[in-house]
């Protein structure tokens, strides 16, 4: 009895495309209800812009989101060589609250 | 240490970064001096929304043996898990963490997350692990759920 349990063999990874500049990073936005959206940083950017960045392009305010990776809320000050982000990274993007009782 | 189970978890970690499920983070444990232990990973699991469990961000500690992915992580939840399929202990008792019965070393952590944050919803009556759980869930439906809100509560995410 042949058992090939294993489901369609993994697509080979995507070559990474050849990139013009080590310092610049692809990253993809994840919101909560699955939309994504890519952005082209620097490894030395404050990822605060990257925030504003995403706000401005989904129409909303900076105040009200917030980023997050690997589970970690992003500070405002920190950068993607602070977060060892690579290429292809994915962040997430919540909406920012605040606990009540 | 195998070097198979370095590299396929490596090879995870890389798939997890570009893509994972909504709310979930899974990453291999740094040490103070900053290495990391390819082979102990922290996951956060969310509980689903419109369930007992939303709300709560459970933290699982998965330690990856030597011999895998022939055999499966063992899984355990920190702090443990007021729940009828978590052991005192906080290791979880899910068939396909079983090497005897549903693993299979094709399972990825995703299918690993996705599967354990479906148990906390879904939980085998049949096969329980802990006594206080498992009694209030048979007997007071109520006061279980009321006990698993107000862990979400305690659990939720900072």
């Amino acid at each position: 009895m042949s058992d090939n349990g294993s489901p369609a063999a993994p697509p080979a990874e995507a070559k990474p495309k050849p990139e013009a500049d080590p310092n610049t990073l692809n990253i993809k936005i994840v919101s909560t209800n699955g939309d994504e959206v890519f952005f082209k940083i620097k490894k030395t950017t404050k990822l605060n812009k990257l925030k504003s960045a995403y706000a401005d392009r989904v129409g909303t305010d900076v105040a009200a989101i917030r980023l997050l990776f690997d589970g970690q809320r992003i500070l405002d000050d920190q950068t993607a060589n602070d977060l060892d982000l690579e290429d292809g990274d994915s962040i997430e993007v919540l909406l920012e609250q605040v606990g009540g009782q | 240490m195998s070097n198979l189970a370095q590299a396929r978890l490596h090879e995870e970690r890389k798939n997890w970064r570009k893509d994972h499920p909504f709310g979930f983070y899974a990453k291999p444990v740094k040490a103070a001096d900053g290495t990391m232990n390819i082979m102990l990973w922290e996951v956060g699991i969310p509980g689903k929304t419109g369930t007992i469990w939303e709300g709560g961000l459970y933290k699982v500690m998965m330690t990856f043996p030597d011999e895998f992915p022939t055999k499966p992580p063992k899984c355990k939840f920190d702090p443990p898990l007021f729940h009828p399929n978590v052991y005192p202990s906080g290791t979880i008792c899910l068939s396909i963490l079983d090497e005897e019965k549903n693993w299979k070393p094709s399972i990825t952590i995703k299918q690993i997350v996705l599967g354990v944050q479906d148990l906390l919803d879904n939980p085998n009556i049949g096969d329980p692990a802990q006594i206080d759980a498992y009694q209030m869930y048979k007997n007071d439906k109520n006061a279980y759920e009321k006990r698993v809100k107000q862990q979400a509560v305690e659990r939720r995410q900072k």
